[in-house]
């Protein structure tokens, strides 16, 4: 298992397409707009550091949703059924990739905090800084397995545009790219129902100073818990398929 | 005994694509699946290696299931369509192989033996179509498997990779390991395996050396295998079905 992981993160490093949108994208994005709701407060924070941890739940979703769905490329070109040929257990793949579409939500957390340390001399205590990217990485969860529920149930050609949409009405309409403060009454009780923003919620508390909060933990845990049904669906039909 | 067939039937739908087919080969043999296509050559393979269950019958590997061997990693195999992922290079997939398996062959032995030895730290999707059947090649040997499945292993290389292909194959062989392989070159069984295999709608119609297979075709010897294969193999020929 081991060996694998080392394998995957080895072709995680060499695509570039990945560091574009989950890293390079947010980044540019808080630099040009964080200024201009810069006196607000939101989510009960100074708007650069709600906007910055916004836009790096926006990086960490994306690299998540497209490691995850990039799975749907290995099924249709065959590789996973190579590797069925040899003694790794399949369970263990899909534990790896798992973990490894995790573990892309590390990079933009780092990257957009570093900016927003850099424009708006954000001083938050490092260990909120620790809680912050620990948090923003576990809360992953469920995009890591929303995004191989994608990868094992769709096709390559629908796979793409479909992460490509979930990506964009999750992160939208959750309030990571606008924040949903400014949103009307009705969407932000939209928005409080959606993973990415629970997610983002475990973000904006820990650098508050807070424990997440039961409400953020029971949504989260409810979308976790259908994605994960899910996912093991699309996972056990795409085996018996052949 | 490394493989052994028994009674084994799939159907797709209406059509049966192997038809209650029985088959055992001996350790340290070469061995041929040769049919036309739709012959249940793939099929056969995929139920080998445990990828699909049979509907009636059973495979065993070394006297247990095939499920059972791979996991314990006495099997390699050359997937038709096993293409690799983008991003990794020659010398990943060899380690990763390596890595996977107990009983790993040497990773320089592995590349020289599958001729990549200048191609290690090429990306797999920047090599060629004989390359990345090379490489495919050099990931189901690295292990070192006992038995090593090829379906259709050489269709994208050249005469000179092909050459250097089977010479490896046959000392791969001669070390006691199995080898199974499937091919439309007919030539390819004659000249490399120690038994040929002939599949047609699902069965076997012939089952020997390459000179029993001529016998059995009603084609003399030095005739080519083209014209037994086609006598065995056409459905309008009584001997094409052997009840």
């Amino acid at each position: 298992m081991r060996a694998y992981l080392r394998f995957e993160l080895r072709r995680l490093v060499r695509d570039p397409r990945l560091l574009f949108f989950s890293v390079i994208g947010p980044v540019v994005t808080y630099v040009i707009f964080s200024g201009w709701s810069a006196g607000d407060r939101l989510e009960g924070l100074a708007a650069p550091v709600a906007v910055m941890i916004g836009l790096a739940g926006y990086g960490a979703v994306a690299g998540v949703l497209m490691v995850g769905s990039a799975v749907s490329q290995e099924r249709a070109s065959g590789w996973l059924h190579q590797l069925r040929v040899t003694p790794l257990p399949a369970r263990e793949v899909v534990a790896v990739k798992a973990f490894l579409g995790s573990l892309t939500a590390i990079p933009p957390v780092i990257a957009v905090g570093a900016a927003a340390a850099v424009q708006h001399h954000i001083d938050l205590p490092y260990g909120r800084w620790a809680a912050l990217v620990l948090l923003m990485w576990i809360g992953t969860v469920p995009f890591a397995l929303l995004g191989l529920a994608i990868g094992y149930g769709l096709s390559p050609q629908i796979a793409t545009s479909v992460t490509f949409l979930v990506f964009l009405t999750l992160s939208v309409l959750g309030g990571l790219l606008a924040p949903a403060t400014y949103f009307p009454g009705w969407l932000r009780g939209l928005a409080h129902a959606l993973p990415t923003y629970r997610y983002a919620e475990l973000g904006w508390r820990s650098a508050a100073g807070q424990l997440p909060g039961g409400a953020e933990l029971a949504v989260l845990g409810a979308w976790t818990a259908g994605f994960a049904v899910v996912a093991a669906w699309a996972y056990r039909r795409s085996t018996a398929r052949r | 005994m490394a493989i052994r067939v028994t009674g084994v039937s799939k159907r797709f739908g209406v059509v049966r694509a192997v038809d209650r087919l029985d088959l055992s080969v001996d350790r340290g043999c070469v061995m041929a699946l040769l049919g036309p296509n739709g012959a249940g050559k793939t099929t056969a393979i995929s139920m080998m290696l445990g990828l699909a269950p049979p509907d009636t019958g059973t495979v065993l590997l070394y006297e247990g299931s095939p499920v059972d061997a791979v996991r314990a990693g006495r099997v390699g195999a050359m997937l038709q369509d096993g293409a690799f992922v983008p991003g990794a290079t020659v010398r990943d997939v060899v380690e990763l192989a390596r890595a996977l398996y107990p009983r790993p062959l040497d990773t320089d032995r592995v590349l020289s033996v599958a001729g990549l030895t200048g191609l290690a730290g090429r990306r797999l999707d920047k090599l060629s179509g004989g390359e990345a059947q090379r490489a495919r090649f050099a990931f189901a040997l690295a292990g070192g498997p006992e038995l090593l499945v090829l379906d259709e292993p050489s269709a994208a290389m050249d005469v000179a990779a092909r050459q250097a292909f089977w010479t490896a194959v046959r000392s791969y062989a001669a070390d006691g390991n199995t080898v199974l392989f499937s091919t439309h070159q007919l030539h390819e069984a004659d000249e490399h395996a120690d038994r040929i295999v002939v599949l047609a709608a699902g069965r076997v119609v012939a089952d020997g050396t390459p000179a029993q297979v001529r016998v059995k075709a009603g084609v003399r010897e030095g005739i080519s295998l083209d014209q037994a294969f086609l006598a065995l193999t056409d459905p309008s020929t009584p001997t094409g079905t052997e009840q």
